[in-house]
């Protein structure tokens, strides 16, 4: 009870942050101030909109289906949150130690779909459904990148378990880890020892990964599930109040979730990035369970900070440019991955 | 009562009054939706007996993949169709109803049968696996066995599945291909 209110509060806390520092980013990037006026540099802000949007009035359209329509924000909030159930923090610490923690969490994520859609038919609005059809079919397409190069990683990793994926790329690792299937740093650890250095081919795995968990977070430049300038605002367009406030909280933590596991993935999880250097034992100084959340959550906010960057960057793309990426490109090269996956586990490691 | 069995009555409750939900409402979308909690409730089931994997599986294919082809079809048909759909014959009794009421009847004595001389705590194989401790606990990991079981003792049923699969691929790439010329 006390990890699942603490997670819940670090989702809210998270998505405060996150809400001011995409708006100080963008503002950044097209040369402006941001929010300045509520409090010193504006810090006050999201914490002034989040009660804004607590006191608003709850509107359910007149022919909104009343029951999806107040449903649909939980069940696309309650999906993400439950995936942060199987994260690893820090060794040995983990909200819920299951073996199966990967496959869990891809299962969980792909519940949000459905709540989308419950918003889109909902809502009962051209512009709702019209969202909620396209996010549906850009998450339904993207998974498949995705799922194949997580299980390039797992075909390295040889588990499922979350834990033990994290412990394999740092000096805590019970087998030999070889950087670039040469140099045995299994002593050295740091950013030798991480999963994208181990099996280089999986750093063309990383980028899909990363590719397609921008496209299931409907996050730009693949946010044509939401397109202000053609469907108002998507499959969220009828939402007031607090279930806005529940679709936008789930957004915010889908960012930080595939994030993070994106990090523990392929960027060494836990385990610092500083490796031993003879008698300097930078890894051995600095790896422990509260370097571990410090380094894991450096590495995910680094990621999150990188979306960010990429939602004020680059422009939307169309659907047939979206579904030509997914299926002509990124899907055959996560095919390769897997196969290049399985050899080198055969015969290299 | 342990809190396994209260989570068991507790799982099944809930997929069975779903289930009569989806069957009885006349609202479409609702059952299909209903039906996504009925999905999750059996995924708890298999949890409970330990087959973690397979409620896993089922919440990927079923909701991830499944329940959103229903809801497709249902946003690309329309409400106008929907509703139509909704207006046919809704008289509890009437002759077209007897091929299904037939079939419930017969499925139900075989499942009462199955229930009343299926005597479940006293199956041989499984006294003997028991005894031979070739058993799997709470914490055990079951996807390594699923995976050698299905290249080892079932690799021809798996084999046949994907030559399956393969073929509704490659018929669904086939009718949605553009025709040439027109």
């Amino acid at each position: 009870m006390l990890i699942a209110a603490g997670l819940f509060a670090f989702s809210g806390l998270f998505a405060l942050f996150g809400v001011y520092a995409e708006r100080k980013v963008s503002a950044f990037i097209q040369d402006r101030l941001g929010p300045m006026e509520t409090g010193k540099y504006g810090v006050l802000q999201t914490i002034a909109d989040v009660i804004k949007l607590l006191i608003k009035e709850l509107i359910i359209p007149g022919a909104a289906d009343k029951w999806l329509f107040m449903m649909s924000p939980a069940i696309i909030f309650i999906a993400v949150y439950m995936g942060f159930a199987a994260i690893p923090w820090s060794s040995g610490l983990a909200p819920s130690n299951i073996n199966l923690g990967l496959y869990y969490i891809f299962a969980i994520i792909s519940i949000e779909t459905l709540g989308i859609l419950m918003a889109g038919w909902g809502s009962n609005n051209k512009y709702s459904i019209l969202g909620a059809m396209r996010s549906a079919a850009q998450i339904v397409s993207y998974e498949i990148p995705a799922g194949f190069a997580i299980i390039s990683v797992v075909m390295i990793a040889q588990t499922l378990d979350m834990q033990t994926i994290s412990a394999q790329q740092g000096i805590l690792s019970a087998e030999h880890t070889k950087f670039l299937g040469i140099w045995d740093v299994t002593n050295v650890g740091g950013i030798l020892s991480w999963n994208i250095f181990r099996a280089p081919h999986l750093i063309i795995a990383f980028v899909i990964y990363f590719i397609a968990s921008l496209a299931e977070s409907n996050r730009a430049p693949f946010d044509i599930p939401e397109a202000e300038s053609e469907l108002v605002a998507g499959f969220h367009t009828e939402f007031t109040g607090m279930r806005f406030a529940f679709v936008f909280l789930a957004e915010y933590s889908m960012m930080f979730l595939v994030s993070m596991i994106a990090a523990v993935l392929f960027l060494g999880a836990w385990n610092t990035p500083l490796p031993n250097l003879g008698v300097v034992r930078l890894a051995d100084w600095t790896t422990g369970v509260a370097w571990g959340i410090v380094w894991l959550a450096v590495k995910a906010l680094a990621l999150v900070g990188i979306q960010m960057w990429i939602r004020w960057t680059l422009p939307r793309l169309r659907v047939d440019q979206l579904m030509n990426l997914c299926w002509k490109i990124l899907t055959p090269l996560a095919f390769a991955c897997m196969l290049i996956s399985g050899v080198w586990r055969l015969w290299v490691m | 009562m342990t809190l396994e069995r209260a989570m068991f009555y507790l799982m099944s409750l809930v997929a069975l009054s779903s289930g009569i939900y989806i069957a009885a409402s006349r609202n479409l979308v609702r059952s299909v939706f209903m039906f996504f909690v009925t999905l999750m409730a059996i995924a708890g089931l298999y949890v409970l007996c330990m087959a973690d994997f397979v409620a896993i599986t089922q919440v990927v294919i079923y909701v991830g993949g499944v329940l959103v082809l229903i809801i497709f079809a249902f946003m690309l048909s329309g409400r106008e169709t929907l509703s139509g759909l909704q207006q046919l014959n809704n008289k509890f009794i009437s002759i077209h109803k007897v091929p299904a009421f037939l079939l419930t009847i017969l499925f139900f004595i075989v499942m009462v049968n199955v229930v009343v001389k299926g005597n479940v705590n006293g199956i041989p194989w499984t006294a003997k696996a028991v005894l031979s401790g070739n058993v799997i606990g709470a914490k055990d990991t079951t996807v390594n066995n699923i995976g050698i079981n299905l290249m080892g003792n079932y690799l021809l049923p798996f084999e046949i599945i994907s030559i399956l699969l393969m073929m509704a691929l490659v018929g669904a790439a086939h009718l949605s291909r553009k025709e040439r010329g027109i």
